[in-house]
């Protein structure tokens, strides 16, 4: 098995989550390496709808896989611009590809500066001990 | 914690990375690496997958007169059955609960081989042993024997690559030697597919696994964890014990009076389970399919038309039919082909009355 990766381009949460900023401000939202290998098999995806609001913290949905099921949170307080509706046929794109075509939802952060809050790369690879 | 029990294979399972959990006491491989739930099912189903299933309870009950005595414990009817065969059968207390479902082989009059589950097997060695007659002996066997499980429709192909005889019926079982070391080769399994269940001693559970593992390699044959095992048996609509089976849900609920020898003059729960069975069950088990979206689990609760109807025993994706299966113990107004809605987390999950098994199989075909 490969080794998990932690891109240094992102920001991460303590919930295993990943954020990474777009040029027009939005932010694109995932789940871990470490969190897709530790869910195992994602068979079944659940998306928040595009426009709503959403406070850092507040679960917005679920990824659930073969043996058990992850609420998803919101990284930063923002409105939802975005949902990759691919995962409706194809949840296993988390485990193939979790920081590229396995992106959750997209958000427009309604403070961009608080993305700077979050865990930079080597302050994630470090909590995972 | 507790320290947690430990297969002969333990060290393989380390050595290949598998992602270890707590079954019954036993520290088991949940997955594989380079598997997954998903990819293991599907080797099952299609090709075939190898198991360690050693934490399984292996016991024996020898003497003048054991086949007599288990069959006047147990449900099934052991009778039916002759020397080389198997049979499913439960393990009842008084009340009609189910102690454990298990696996017995006549293997003579006098020596029946149990293997009941890892964390019953001390209880039901505990009745046996209680209620025996002088003169049998009732042994707790857990740790002289491993059993290894070869899975899907290749798993001939496997077992002769061994030189390990194949093809007897289903639910029969051969004594056969491999390398010199004995190994009973069992045509039983908890997948559904085409399959063997290999009783090896403990000690040479390791060079039985790597020839077979070996042997696989030509047919892409996957190591399989138990998380598969769970997806393959829902699949089949098989109970699993202390979820769809238990103290609480009896064979009449769960529709395993198939297992029952109701003709028999004793078998442990016997009045019980005849007053169930004629009063007719409060609550009986049945398959559900989704038709809308997401995934029952254990515990949620039914409901049609609004009225809670039951709960779920047993939930997963079904990998082959790529929707989620459930198995739901339901009142008995509910019928096949009702409409329901599964209580999964607060969401309303729309899903169908069955009857399992969840998918087409070959078990039995010769």
């Amino acid at each position: 098995m490969s080794e998990l990766s932690y891109p240094d381009d992102l920001r991460y949460t303590s919930d295993h989550e990943w954020v990474r900023l777009e040029p027009e401000g939005t932010v694109l939202v995932g789940i871990t390496a470490y969190a897709q290998n530790a869910l195992g098999d994602v068979v079944y995806v659940s998306l928040p709808a595009v426009g709503d609001t959403l406070a850092a913290g507040d679960s917005c949905g679920e990824v659930e896989s073969t043996k058990s099921v992850s609420d998803i949170y919101s990284p930063l307080d923002g409105e939802v611009s975005g949902v990759n509706s691919e995962l409706d046929s194809t949840p296993e794109l988390i485990n193939s590809d979790p920081y590229g075509a396995g992106w959750i939802l997209q958000l427009r952060p309604s403070d961009p500066s608080a993305l700077d809050s979050l865990l930079d790369a080597a302050a994630y690879r470090q909590s995972l001990g | 914690m507790t320290d947690l029990l430990t297969s002969p294979l333990h060290e393989r399972h380390v050595a290949l990375g598998a992602k270890l959990a707590d079954f019954g006491g036993w520290h088991m491989p949940i997955e594989y690496p380079g598997g997954g739930v998903v990819a293991e099912h599907t080797a099952v189903r299609e090709r075939v997958g190898l198991f360690d299933v050693s934490h399984l309870g292996k016991a024996t009950v020898t003497g003048v007169g054991a086949a007599d005595f288990v069959n006047s414990c147990f449900t099934n009817d052991l009778r039916r059955i002759s020397p080389g065969q198997a049979q499913y059968t439960m393990c009842c207390d008084e009340r009609g609960g189910v102690v454990d479902d298990l696996i017995q082989y006549l293997r003579a009059d006098d020596d029946v081989f149990l293997i009941p589950n890892a964390a019953n097997t001390a209880e039901v060695c505990r009745r046996l042993a209680a209620a025996a007659p002088a003169g049998l002996e009732v042994l707790d066997r857990h740790r002289e024997y491993a059993v290894i499980a070869v899975q899907g429709p290749r798993s001939d192909e496997v077992l002769q690559a061994l030189g390990l005889p194949t093809g007897h019926d289903y639910m029969a079982f051969v004594e056969a030697q491999w390398d010199g070391r004995s190994v009973i080769v069992c045509r039983t399994g908890y997948t559904g597919e085409r399959g063997y269940e290999l009783v090896p001693k403990w000690q040479d559970a390791p060079a039985v696994w790597d020839a077979l593992v070996a042997a696989m390699a030509p047919w892409d044959g996957l190591v399989c964890g138990l998380g598969a095992r769970d997806t393959l048996r829902t699949e089949m609509g098989y109970p699993l014990h202390g979820q769809d089976l238990s103290l609480d849900i009896s064979p009449v609920q769960a529709r395993s009076g198939w297992a029952v020898g109701w003709k028999k003059e004793a078998f442990w729960g016997r009045e019980a389970l005849l007053a169930e069975r004629s009063a007719g069950p409060a609550r009986i088990s049945r398959g559900l399919v989704v038709t809308g979206r997401g995934i029952p689990r254990a515990h949620c609760s039914v409901t049609r038309d609004g009225a809670v109807v039951g709960e779920v025993t047993s939930g997963t994706f079904s990998p082959t039919r790529k929707q989620g299966i459930a198995l739901a113990l339901l009142h008995p107004s509910v019928a096949e082909g009702d409409e329901v809605l599964v209580d999964v987390r607060g969401r309303g999950v729309a899903a169908t009355v069955v009857k399992p098994p969840f998918v087409q199989v070959q078990t039995r075909q010769d």
